[in-house]
């Protein structure tokens, strides 16, 4: 959940309140105001499980009314009312948590277009400040997973085995769908896993722990924040950063596949036009 | 200067001591021994010295200096271009390619400065030479035939069979001593090692002294039930001595942690397992599949989490995850094993028993 | 003491005197030094295997002073940070110490690859010129034939060193070898089990490979090398027909200076070539792949391009398992089919098929002279079938790659690559049939009426006619003598037969000795077709 007090949140909701009051908030109950009263007073606002949120609604914070106000603008045809679906059209956001949000809307892939095998990646419908305000919203709807704040990439400085180590855990849990070299690479039925040229830290640490689309879905118990960090190290430093030793080009680092191409392309296109020259008449 | 002339095949020899012949007169006298005529043979410049003989020289005079400038360059980068590798950009990454671009150009310039020499410098020329390619006269055939009837006729062996079976008996030992380290260092019986290799993996209890073997991370530490999330997957590995190892080629295993109606589903298709080998194999959620495609052997260990699907990177073999995992598209034609999932007194993940499919591609004895 | 006499410009002359004393070599060697070689770009195609063999011998050697073919493990400490600490086996750790902490290492690596690479791309260009020209009819089939076996050395060869690093990828690619040995009906676990010393991978076959990959397949490479060559040069080169050509002679220039210096040349520029491709493009990252471990594996697995058609072919058999139930059950897996039987046919198929062709023609000559593609519509076809389903087989073999970047479904190329490997090669047999019987008719058609000249005339009675230029000698009305196909490049255009400027200057010289066979009789006409010996 997010760090402010019930109480600050509040406050901030009535000070900063303006307009007709959304339909979330004229269907506050009572049932909800008496357990937010609760945890305040115990401090126990921390047991919640996914969907119990889904029918009443909390008090939402100031960031997330505005996220709401957006969310009911551009995401309600799929994802339903307060998120909780719809069937055939898109799933429950409830408990998906603000990373996945701040990966689905930062990178483009949501809002859909259209109804397809996977949502793309496109330039993003909504800015950073958008992102963070629906992100807060769906947070508040029903918890779930958040990026953590701090650093996410080690400093290879201090800690340089981090890159070593992150490596081991790339190709263990990534390489299979994203390659050896980040490229991405082709699943089932026009689904695929894209390039990891691109994503920011912030990206790659909510695609690990939300698993959007069709990746696994990688929570803190299997990989630790700190094992997290160490795959964005080795991927930000090693696959996004470094300039490959071995060329001026590293042929999309395919392997055979480009390079099979390149012979031909090149090579063996270089060597015919010699020889087409050698033999010439002149 | 063109020599055009029809000397034919035999042509009129010549004196070659003949003082006043020129040194070209004596080649073409070899080149008609040779059955050689050159039928063209032309300067491409009109006169001695002509302008554009001086500026063809002139540009395969460039090529060459430029080649050694090049090769220069290469030798140059080589000795004093920072090359330890470095992590990020440093100069170190250019070694490579400065190396390639000095020797590639150095080598191309002198590879065409040749090449302009050789064509726009040396004379044209056209020659015919003739082939001889007719075959030997029968009376050539019959001899050289009857020869090598007559080095058998010399051994003898037809008249003599006691040496045509003493030669057989006494050379097929040898020839088999031969062959025999050669074969016999390198045969391996695949049944025969006190481990079954075709058949088993490391989470036979077998290799634990007869304990269930725990499922384990690559650093051997154990996995709890919640350290899969819904919807994740995890590379396991047996719980024993190196087991994580390729020494355990077969073993790696995907422990996979449904949703609950995914699970659901799988459970039902398990229970409903025509040889019943996949009953009971689940434990909660979760499912334990063997990394290990039935088609070629490579991990098949692309996991689809909202299609439930695993999906081979070599060959494209795609297997349900929720139906025993069987192959729903591609090559494969085995489902990949399930694991028999349970959990130990201290909350681990153990393999109840073995694969109880054979692991890995197939062959011919599988039963 | 006696004065020794020095005389320093008679020096050579007793030197070759004692030499041929000692040899007799005078008369071979002046025989060498006049032989002569018809001249032709694509003849030229082979020395690029030939060229790329030796760049690739000399690589070969400096690797093998730094490369440890041992599969025990160690952890790796050199200076390759992303992987500081990995446990890997010493022929991956020599492999990275040989990129990284040998001075220009990673480039010999990388030209010691794109030389391997463009070995068997020249080869396939080379097979493909031969076969189209029928260069290898009677009698040199059995220069086909090792050449085929050399592509399948290559392959072996190139295998066994894609293994060697025994990074990730290559041992994707052992695993996948050991599944194909296992598909194999009876030995299949014997097979495999004895290559790799017991249990895939074990700890042997790296070593194995080793040994095959730099003592054995190259001898066997070199052996069969200069067999071919030396059968090249026993049978003199083929040679295009045109004026002066017979199937009893060579026309072209005699192997010194000329021809030699154009080899010399060339070979620098093959060296080149492989020089800057290994210097601009990086080729099999090694480091990025990590070390091969059973449980990793990458998207985007492949083998190198000359592999690839096998993968293919592998990708696109459907699930068809053979079961035979007696006893426990034994069963011939669905890889047997494409990577055993259909590797062995796609090499004896091709070897047989010198012999096919002569007995389906009922021809016995011997062949000197080459055969425009155009010429034998069906040996083409043929060609291009092949060629096609080789393609669909190669393009199959990375649809994984072409399915994500040009987001095409993978089962739809996967469907794609099958339906087209039966519907495409009859149908590339059809269409290049049908283009070299046009082509050939187009010729007949100018050799009888003349060359478009693109005057249009209009008749009296107001029709418009195009007046076409005679190639040969005219009757009593005006009307071209029809003449004969000679099996060579008829002129289409007016600036071919010197009514026109020629398009390029200076190309060819006039020859005074009419071209007897196969060139038409017609001496009128043989003066004019020889502007057109171009070859383009």
């Amino acid at each position: 959940m997010t760090s402010d007090t019930p109480a600050r949140r509040r406050g901030r909701v009535f000070s900063r309140r303006r307009g007709a009051p959304g339909r979330a908030r004229r269907r506050l109950g009572a049932a909800v105001r008496m357990l937010a009263a609760l945890a305040l007073a115990g401090g126990v606002y921390t047991a919640f499980t996914p969907g119990a949120f889904a029918e009443d609604n909390v008090q939402l914070s100031a960031v997330a009314q505005e996220g709401k106000a957006l969310y009911d603008t551009s995401c309600i045809s799929c994802h339903g009312r307060d998120g909780q679906g719809v069937t055939e059209r898109g799933p429950s956001l409830i408990g998906v948590g603000s990373a996945s949000v701040e990966f689905q809307v930062g990178t483009g892939r949501m809002p859909m277009t259209r109804q397809e095998a996977q949502a793309e990646e496109k330039p993003p419908q909504f800015d950073k400040a958008q992102t963070e305000q629906l992100a807060q919203y769906v947070q508040e709807l029903g918890g779930g997973p958040e990026i953590p704040d701090g650093p996410l990439v080690a400093d290879i400085d201090t800690d340089p085995e981090a890159l070593a180590r992150g490596g081991e855990l790339f190709r263990v849990n990534c390489t299979s769908c994203h390659g050896f070299g980040g490229g991405g690479g082709a699943l089932s039925s026009g689904k695929f896993a894209p390039a990891l040229h691109d994503p920011t830290a912030e990206e790659l640490y909510a695609a690990m722990l939300t698993g959007p689309q069709n990746m696994p879905v990688f929570g803190d118990n299997q990989l630790t924040p700190e094992q997290k960090k160490q795959i964005i190290t080795y991927i930000k430093f090693q696959l996004q950063e470094e300039k490959d030793p071995g060329g001026l080009f590293n042929l999309g680092r395919y392997g055979p596949s480009t390079e099979g191409m390149a012979i031909f392309l090149v090579g063996i296109t270089l060597l015919v036009f010699t020889s087409l020259w050698i033999a010439g008449k002149s | 200067m063109t020599a055009v002339h029809h000397a034919g095949e035999t042509g009129t020899p010549v004196d070659v001591n003949d003082p006043h012949l020129s040194r070209f007169d004596i080649v073409k006298e070899g080149l008609r021994r040779d059955d050689i005529e050159i039928v063209t043979y032309e300067s491409h410049f009109h006169g001695q010295n002509s302008k554009a003989e001086k500026r063809v020289v002139r540009n395969i005079s460039i090529l060459f200096l430029l080649s050694g400038l090049f090769t220069l360059a290469f030798l140059v980068a080589y000795i004093w271009w920072p090359w330890h590798f470095k992590l990020g950009h440093t100069m170190s990454d250019y070694y490579t390619p400065i190396l390639g671009i000095t020797l590639g150009l150095g080598l191309l310039a002198l590879g065409f400065a040749i090449l302009a020499w050789a064509k726009k410098l040396l004379p044209h020329e056209l020659s015919i030479q003739q082939r001889h390619g007719d075959p030997s006269s029968d009376d050539e055939r019959l001899i050289t035939g009857q020869t090598a009837l007559f080095v058998a006729d010399e051994l003898g062996v037809q008249r003599r069979p006691l040496l045509k079976g003493a030669i057989a008996l006494g050379s097929a030992p040898l020839g088999l001593a031969i062959a025999a380290p050669l074969v016999g260092g390198m045969i391996k019986n695949p049944h025969g090692d006190p481990e079954p290799m075709m058949y088993r993996t490391g989470f036979n209890p077998v290799a634990n002294g007869g304990k269930p073997v725990r499922l384990t991370r690559e650093d051997g530490s154990p996995i709890r039930p919640e350290d899969v999330s819904a919807g994740g997957q995890m590379t396991v590995f047996p719980g024993i001595p190196h087991g994580a190892t390729n020494h355990y080629a077969d073993s790696p295993t995907l422990l996979i942690h449904l949703r609950a109606d995914d699970a659901a589903t799988t459970r039902a298709n398990a229970e409903a397992d025509k040889n019943g080998r996949n009953k009971g194999s689940m434990w909660g959620n979760y499912v334990a599949y063997s990394k290990i495609c039935t088609h070629a052997g490579c991990p098949a260990s692309l996991y689809e989490q909202q299609t439930n699907r695993l999906l081979c990177p070599c060959h494209q073999s795609q297997f349900l995850i929720t139906d025993n995992a069987q192959p729903v598209f591609g090559p494969a034609t085995r489902r990949l094993p399930m694991l028999p999932l349970t959990v130990d007194e201290e909350g681990f993940f153990v393999a109840a028993s073995d694969f109880k499919d054979t692991v890995g591609p197939d062959f011919w004895e599988r039963p | 003491m006696k004065r020794r006499k020095i005389d320093l410009a008679q020096a050579p002359v007793n030197f070759a005197k004692g030499a041929d004393d000692r040899f007799q070599g005078a008369t071979p060697l002046r025989g060498l030094l006049n032989k002569v070689f018809p001249d032709h770009w694509s003849f030229l195609l082979g020395e690029i295997a030939l060229f790329s063999f030796i760049v690739l011998l000399g690589s070969g050697v400096f690797l093998t002073l730094f490369f440890d073919p041992s599969m025990k493990e160690v952890a790796y400490d050199g200076e390759y940070l992303a992987l500081k600490g990995t446990m890997m086996s010493a022929a991956y750790e020599s492999s990275l110490n040989l990129s990284f902490e040998v001075r220009g290492g990673l480039f010999m690596r990388q030209m010691h690859h794109w030389a391997a690479l463009l070995f068997m791309a020249s080869i396939l260009v080379h097979m493909a010129r031969v076969f189209f020209t029928g260069a290898f009819r009677k009698p040199r089939e059995i220069n086909w034939v090792i050449g085929v076996l050399l592509f399948l050395l290559g392959f072996f060869a190139g295998f066994t060193g894609y293994s060697l690093p025994d990074d990730g990828l290559s041992g994707t690619g052992l695993r996948i070898a050991s599944a194909i040995m296992l598909t194999l009906p009876i030995i299949g676990t014997w097979l495999s089990a004895s290559i790799f010393g017991g249990e895939f991978p074990g700890e042997l076959i790296i070593g194995r490979f080793y040994i095959a990959h730099v003592l054995l397949i190259p001898g066997i490479l070199l052996a069969l090398i200069a067999a071919h060559l030396g059968i090249v040069f026993k049978q003199k080169h083929t040679q295009w027909p045109g004026p002066l050509r017979t199937n009893e002679n060579v026309v072209g220039e005699r192997m010194f200076p000329r021809y030699a210096m154009k080899q010399g040349g060339f070979f620098m520029a093959v060296f080149g070539v492989i020089a800057l491709m290994a210097g601009l493009f990086q080729i099999n990252p090694i480091w990025l792949f990590g070390p091969y471990r059973a449980a990793e594996v990458s998207s985007a697995s492949q083998p190198d391009f000359y592999v690839m058609f096998m993968d293919g072919l592998v990708r696109l058999m459907p699930n068809w398992q053979i079961y035979i139930p007696i006893g426990n059950g034994y069963s011939i897996p669905p890889m047997f089919w494409p990577a055993v039987v259909g590797l062995g046919a796609l090499f004896t198929l091709p070897m047989a098929y010198p012999w096919l062709e002569a007995r389906k023609l009922k021809d016995k000559r011997s062949h000197h002279l080459l055969e425009r593609p155009r010429d034998n519509p069906e040996r083409v076809g043929i060609g291009m079938m092949a060629f096609t389903f080789f393609m669909v087989a190669t393009i199959s073999g990375s649809n994984d790659v072409i399915s994500d970047k040009f987001h095409i479904s993978l089962n739809a190329m996967t469907w794609a690559g099958r339906i087209g490997l039966l519907i495409l090669p009859p149908l590339a047999y059809y269409i290049s049939v049908r283009i070299c019987l046009g082509l050939q008719q187009h010729d007949r058609q100018v050799l009888a009426h003349g060359v478009e000249t693109g005057i249009i005339k209009r008749l009296p009675n107001g029709q418009f006619v195009e007046i076409h230029q005679p190639l040969g000698p005219v009757d009593d009305h005006g009307h071209p003598i029809p003449l004969e196909y000679a099996g060579w490049v008829v002129p289409k255009k007016m600036n071919r037969i010197g009514a026109l400027a020629p398009a390029i200057k200076g190309f060819f010289f006039p020859v005074e000795k009419p071209a007897e066979i196969p060139v038409s009789p017609a001496v009128g006409g043989a003066v004019k077709r020889e502007e057109i010996k171009s070859g383009r």
